[in-house]
């Protein structure tokens, strides 16, 4: 597997912002706000909040603003708006978020709408990922803002690509190295929670092994606190 | 509290001393001249009796009074029969004759003052407030032997006997104010008016009763609780003071007064004691002049002061009395009434069920009974409601003060354009039929159109004209069901909401409310009329649609624009996020919401207000919910609502 290369230096906090493409290897192209199409990444494209970035195949993005630089690898996607570093109150915030996105409220009112939501016909079941697969893409990008500093980013980017690219949740590797983030900042109750999730996936012998060893670790962690 | 208004129009003199206003004894009400705060709690029918005994040189008994009084919601009605209410003189004039046997006689005078009876009536106002009248009819009998000489032949001289009767009438007016439940206030005119007859005997002129006019000012304090201290005093310059304590069914007390027409400064004393059942009340009292009673007086006297109360001046004598009164009330005393209601928000007509989950109205009750009291309260408001709405019963326990909420239930059919000002009106019910209390309070009923302002009552305006939305929803589904049976049935829902935007929200225009204040929001049928709306109305107008025909549809509250507000809507496409590239190639326009059912579903943000195609308005919704509610932690922070429909 072709090791995704990324550069980011980082002077001071980084906030979104607009971006200046510095440079562009291989294939990258851009989608802006809520645009259908696609258009060609190019050298000194100007980039805002509301763009997304992927990159193909042995393909490279670097990018630019006055305070920091952030190199985007092959087969990756990213939202500009997540090229920031965010604290843990934040993180906490985004997760929360998240969730209350996700679970409509149930109001206390009477409903006489016998609708039922949703069907089974037409169901696109995509058991394997493709290299190409859109989800895998947004996964790398979230896994590149990690390796750069932007953790907490890169977990509110990994939850976001679960939620609408969920074949990607089997991808135990990838949640494992997430879910160490979580851990590492000291968030155990949403480690453990994760951990156990990932231990209902099928494993490797090493991948059960380490799953194993840190909810052993969350756990006495949590039982000190 | 009801008003018997028997204003003593000599003075305020009671037979039986002077109540509390925490009196629980009806007997006092009766006695028209120590009632001089005309305070009754008789509900239906009173009677009531006074027997006494007056311990002159030779001791006589008498009844003193009969009375009944009968109340009639906030009116009250009394009459009083009075043949104890009487004092005879008997003057010896001076004069001697000799009879022809040699023997003298001395001429005598004999005057003899009645009150007959009485009439009063009473109005409450409310129940701080009372006010009423009363008529008493009066007789002055005055009688005096006298020796005429007849001249003729043989002149001599022959007894006579000069007499004359004189009615009268008089009435007084009197108010009442409880300022709370341990201070009230009395006011009430003396002699105010005096009409009928008048001696025609220049000599019997200056024996009628005096008829000074004047007023009598009381105040009555509760300073601890089961007692009561009043005071009353007069413009002719005499006074009482009374205290008086209750406990259970028992009082005691006492009154003493001044009259400025005896001595000595405290002339006397009234001490009373009582028992109370629910039938019956029996009261002891008695009246004890601290000056030496049984000793004859000189005319002179009596010439220079005369006579301004019957039942007390210097020429009474000490009594014992005995009161029995009767309350035969079919009409039961009340166990529990209204301290206050407090309206908890005004009535928008369109939150029909928002008014059966959440009270409108709370009142503050006490119960006045030693048992527990079962309570139902009912409410009606003026305009809305022919019949009287129950809310849930609560049980109070004895002598307790509670609060108890009021719903109202708002017909489906009810309209109105205007908001109006309009009343309430509170009922409290315990085993009996009638309401023991009842309460009015002013409320703002809002139009039809009003709103609050909470994105989540929207739901009421958009549930309202379901039907309406239904009808044009499925009117223009069937014009597409060609296209719509080509299609996938997992498409269904996004292409129906598709074809419902371009045909009815496309074409609109944008409009503001036309109320400059409040919140209004049209129904979906005038949105439809009208050819537009505001951001609401649109909303409203697009969620019917979508729900009418099956589609879930959730608004969302944009609270961070400024001052101005803004409201679009999320709608529930039913695809599973795996299905979301059959709608697009852009994963930032499309949410994951989790259904009820623990489904993942996809959630499209659509902006009403872009007034353009589908696409576009899919394309704005999604690109302001990703920037407000998503990347500035809109919703974290509560800048941004999501309020499901249904």
């Amino acid at each position: 597997m072709k090791k995704i290369f990324v550069f980011i230096f980082i002077t001071g906090i980084i906030s979104a912002q607009t971006f200046t493409v510095e440079n562009v290897t291989g294939e990258a192209s851009y989608q802006k706000g809520g645009e259908e199409s696609w258009k060609q990444l190019q050298k000194g494209t100007v980039v805002e909040n509301d763009v997304t970035i992927v990159t193909g195949k042995k393909s490279e993005v670097k990018l630019s603003d006055k305070n920091t630089k952030f190199a985007l690898g092959e087969s990756s996607a990213v939202s500009v708006s997540s090229i920031k570093k965010m604290s843990i109150d934040d993180l906490l915030l985004a997760l929360a978020m998240e969730d209350m996105i996700h679970a409509p409220e149930k109001l206390n009112k009477s409903s006489d709408n016998t609708a039922v939501y949703g069907t089974k016909e037409g169901e696109v079941n995509s058991p394997l990922l493709k290299p190409d697969d859109f989800g895998l893409k947004r996964l790398n990008g979230a896994k590149q803002l990690a390796e750069n500093g932007m953790e907490e980013s890169a977990v509110v980017a990994e939850r976001e690509t679960y939620r609408k690219y969920p074949d990607t949740k089997k991808l135990a590797s990838y949640r494992i190295y997430f879910t160490d983030i979580l851990y590492k900042k000291g968030l155990y109750e949403e480690a453990l929670k994760e951990y156990y999730e990932i231990g209902k996936l099928e494993l490797s012998k090493e991948e059960k092994d380490k799953v194993d060893a840190k909810i052993e670790s969350v756990k006495m962690k949590l039982v000190s606190e | 509290m009801f008003f018997n208004v028997n204003i003593q129009s000599q003075s305020s003199f009671g037979l039986n001393g002077h109540p509390g206003n925490t009196s629980q004894f009806n007997s006092f009400f009766y006695n028209y001249e120590g009632n001089i705060s005309n305070f009754s709690k008789l509900r239906d029918w009173g009677f009531s009796a006074i027997y006494g005994l007056e311990f002159a040189k030779s001791t006589n008994s008498n009844l003193y009074s009969i009375s009944v009084s009968k109340t009639l919601d906030n009116h009250n009605l009394s009459a009083r029969f009075t043949p104890g209410y009487q004092k005879e003189f008997l003057f010896k004039t001076g004069e001697t004759i000799i009879l022809e046997d040699s023997t003298s006689q001395s001429l005598t005078s004999d005057f003899t003052y009645k009150e007959l009876f009485g009439l009063g009536y009473s109005y409450k106002f409310s129940e701080n407030f009372s006010t009423g009248f009363s008529f008493r009819y009066f007789n002055q009998e005055f009688n005096r032997e006298a020796v005429t000489a007849v001249f003729n032949d043989n002149p001599y001289l022959v007894s006579d006997n000069l007499s004359e009767k004189i009615n009268f009438w008089r009435g007084d007016v009197g108010i009442n104010y409880f300022l709370n439940e341990r201070l009230n206030f009395s006011l009430a005119s003396m002699n105010l008016l005096n009409f009928g007859e008048k001696a025609k005997d220049s000599e019997f002129e200056q024996y009628e009763l005096k008829k000074d006019i004047g007023v009598v000012f009381g105040f009555g304090l509760v300073p601890i609780k089961r007692t009561a201290i009043n005071f009353v005093y007069e413009t002719t310059n005499s006074f009482q003071f009374s205290a008086n304590c209750y406990l259970e069914n028992f009082t005691f007390g006492f009154t003493l007064f001044h009259d400025k027409y005896q001595s000595p400064t405290i002339a006397g004393l009234v001490p009373s004691v009582g028992y109370k059942s629910e039938l019956f009340e029996v009261l002891v009292s008695g009246i004890k002049y601290f000056s030496n009673r049984n000793i004859e007086h000189g005319v002179s006297g009596f010439v220079e002061n005369g006579l301004s109360n019957i039942i007390n001046n210097p020429y009474s004598y000490d009594r014992l009395l005995l009161t029995v009164s009767f309350n035969l009330n079919t009409i039961p005393e009340k166990s529990v009434e209204f301290l206050d209601v407090k309206i908890d928000k005004d009535i928008y007509p369109t939150f029909t069920e928002n008014y059966l989950d959440y009270p409108f109205a709370y009142g503050t009750i006490v119960n006045l009974t030693d048992k527990y009291v079962n309570v139902k309260p009912l409410a009606k408001i003026e305009g809305i409601n022919e019949e009287s709405i129950q809310s849930p019963a609560s049980s109070i326990a004895p002598h307790d003060t509670a609060e108890v909420p009021f719903y109202i239930i708002i017909p489906e059919k009810y309209h109105s354009d205007k908001t109006a000002l309009s009343y309430a009106d509170f009922y409290l019910v315990t085993e009996n039929e009638q309401p023991d209390d009842q309460f009015q309070k002013a409320i703002l009923v809002n139009s039809s159109n009003s709103w609050d302002g909470r994105v989540s009552d929207l739901y009421y305006f958009i549930k309202k004209d379901i039907d309406f939305s239904m009808t044009n929803s499925k009117k223009i589904l069937n014009e597409n069901k060609a296209i719509l049976d080509t299609l996938p049935a997992v498409l269904e829902n996004f292409y129906k909401a598709k074809i419902l935007f371009n045909k009815f929200i496309k074409n609109l225009v944008y409009t503001s409310d036309p109320r400059a204040t409040g919140e209004y929001v049209q129904f979906p049928h005038e949105t439809f009329e009208l050819k537009g709306g505001d951001c609401d109305d649109l909303s409203v107008f697009y969620s019917s649609l979508l729900e009418s025909v099956g589609i879930q549809t959730a608004l969302v509250d944009y609270k961070s624009d400024g001052t101005v507000r803004h409201v679009n809507l999320l709608f529930n496409t039913g695809l599973s996020p795996g299905q979301a590239k059959l709608i697009t190639k852009n994963d930032t326009k499309y949410f994951v919401r989790e259904s009820l059912e623990g489904k993942d579903e996809i959630w499209l943000p659509v902006e009403t207000t872009s007034l353009t195609d589908f696409e576009t308005a899919w394309k704005i919704g999604s690109e302001k919910f990703n920037k407000e509610a998503v990347n500035d932690f809109g919703i974290a922070k509560g800048k941004v609502e999501i309020i499901d429909v249904y």
